[in-house]
């Protein structure tokens, strides 16, 4: 038996981590949305043919709702800073080392690459919406451009969808974080609620038909990825064997953790139940028109997916902080 | 470059936790937080007990986790090799309280991270870190292990010495020593 008693403790630390809290899990979760949006509306703009003059986008609210939601991601991880008024030192150096280095000048290299697009997919039509002639200039000049600016928007998607989760796998402290496995299930969460979110926006009946097929593969994937990092810690070390301990734990202490686990494993198959009889619906071809019935359940299942995915980045985010590598 | 270690002899600490208290004073360090702590570990079945204090403090690693997990530089490396924050550039991420496996860090309620400097300001007047000072079991040894002479290097030639989490490659300049256990538990 061992009996620790511990003088001069950090309450930030003992008895457990409690450094980051809600506003880093909704910084993770608007930023993975955001990426996951970013990349898939450029998927449905670089799917449609390519344009001799202009380039007719088909998502074009999508970049704009993406930008949003990521500036108020960003938003949320300067309020958890302790010195938001030093913020300014994160852009006087790059420090290629620190995750936190390449979200600071990460986050508004995609949020520029995010105003580009916005401005390349305003359809002709529309353009006196933006007010300042110079905007309406520029958005002139990028919309033949389109293309390439939604690879681009492609590519920053999914770095900013990667960095999610390598931000939290950087730390070797932390075992439940610390694996290679992490970022990939972050990216694949971040590209399912993209598409889910996607679907929800969407005017167009055929993007919405097109993100609800592409979502079945996202979730089957992230279900699996979710089951491949559980057995990978299961099967490592004792810290890492004890950091998914919450998770299967019913103490009152950490009930909270095995119910998100049931609940990532209850939304995510109905949300895939849901999509696959949408699917069985046009099994011969989708012929433009959706009932209420049919958009309501295609909504209903991209929450189910946002409402997953939001419930698998608090349960990571808090319960990486119960172990750690050291016994106490 | 000198190398500043500590050297803790776990047999020689009497529990009195001055150390905390010194460290507390003379960095100003506030209230309800800490840059060193004494951990009391007792181990076996009554009667057959074994007692262990030691304390722990910021291990001032080779291959600090806290230098690069940090942001804008504010946690770096010093001239004299100690691992030290600059609370002007800190941002107070909390990354590097989170990349630290000794849980040396903490919050500063002015919103930078502080963790132990080995006293750096008493350092440069020529001085013995505080806690060091002030140990009354003479647990707390410091010194620089380049100096072939220095007490510290002599300890851990005579003696078989350990660091903190091995395994984790930090390279920890705080060493423990001690006798290995009587009872055979």
């Amino acid at each position: 038996m061992t009996e620790i008693t511990i003088t001069g403790l950090n309450a930030i630390t003992h008895p457990y981590l409690e450094v980051w809290d809600w506003r880093i899990v909704i910084y993770l979760f608007l930023g993975g949305l955001s990426a996951g949006m970013l990349v898939m509306c450029s998927i449905a703009n670089l799917r449609i043919t390519k344009q001799p003059v202009e380039e007719l986008a088909q998502c074009v609210r999508a970049p704009f709702i993406a930008f949003i939601i990521l500036a108020i991601g960003a938003l949320f991880i300067i309020i958890d800073l302790g010195k938001p008024q030093s913020l300014l030192w994160g852009y006087l150096t790059f420090q290629p080392l620190s995750l936190m280095s390449w979200g600071t000048w990460g986050v508004p290299a995609v949020l520029v690459a995010n105003a580009l697009y916005i401005l390349a997919v305003i359809p002709k039509d529309q353009r006196h919406k933006l007010k300042f002639p110079f905007l309406i200039k520029i958005a002139e000049k990028l919309a033949p451009k389109m293309r390439p600016i939604a690879k681009l928007n492609f590519a920053m998607g999914i770095f900013l969808g990667i960095y999610t989760g390598v931000l939290l796998s950087s730390f070797a402290a932390i075992p439940l974080w610390n694996n290679a496995t992490l970022p990939i299930l972050f990216l694949v969460s971040a590209l399912s609620s993209g598409a889910a979110m996607i679907v929800i926006i969407a005017k167009k009946n055929e993007i919405k038909f097109l993100f609800t097929k592409i979502d079945i593969w996202l979730i089957v994937a992230e279900l699996v990825i979710i089951l491949l990092f559980l057995y990978g810690l299961y099967t490592s070390t004792a810290p890492y064997k004890k950091a998914i301990e919450p998770f299967f734990s019913f103490t009152s202490e950490q009930f909270i953790f095995a119910i998100a686990l049931i609940a990532i494993f209850l939304l995510l198959p109905l949300a895939l139940r849901i999509k696959l009889g949408e699917l069985k619906e046009f099994e011969d071809g989708f012929h433009g028109e959706f009932t209420k019935a049919q958009i309501f359940r295609m909504n209903f299942a991209a929450v189910l997916v946002l409402t997953g995915t939001l419930i698998l980045r608090a349960a990571i985010v808090y319960a990486g902080q119960l172990t750690k590598l050291s016994p106490y | 470059m000198p190398k500043y270690v500590m050297v803790i002899d776990v047999e020689k600490c009497i529990g009195c936790m001055a150390c905390v208290i010194a460290c507390k004073k003379e960095n100003n360090v506030p209230e309800e937080h800490f840059r060193t702590r004494v951990v009391e570990e007792v181990r076996g079945e009554f009667p057959n007990l074994r007692m262990e204090l030691r304390s722990e403090l910021c291990n001032h690693c080779e291959n600090a986790p806290c230098i690069d997990a940090c942001p804008t530089r504010a946690s770096h490396r010093a001239k004299d090799g100690t691992v030290q924050i600059d609370s002007v550039k800190c941002i107070g991420c909390k990354a590097c309280i989170l990349a630290c496996p000794y849980d040396a860090r903490y919050s500063h309620p002015k919103g930078f991270a502080d963790k132990c400097t080995f006293c750096d300001h008493r350092l440069k007047e020529g001085k013995k870190p505080a806690c060091v000072e002030t140990c009354l079991g003479k647990s707390r040894i410091f010194g620089d292990l380049e100096e072939a002479n220095s007490e510290v290097a002599e300890l851990l030639r005579k003696h078989d010495s350990s660091v903190r989490l091995e395994f984790a490659g930090t390279r920890p300049r705080v060493f423990y020593i001690k006798k290995k256990f009587a009872g055979g538990l």
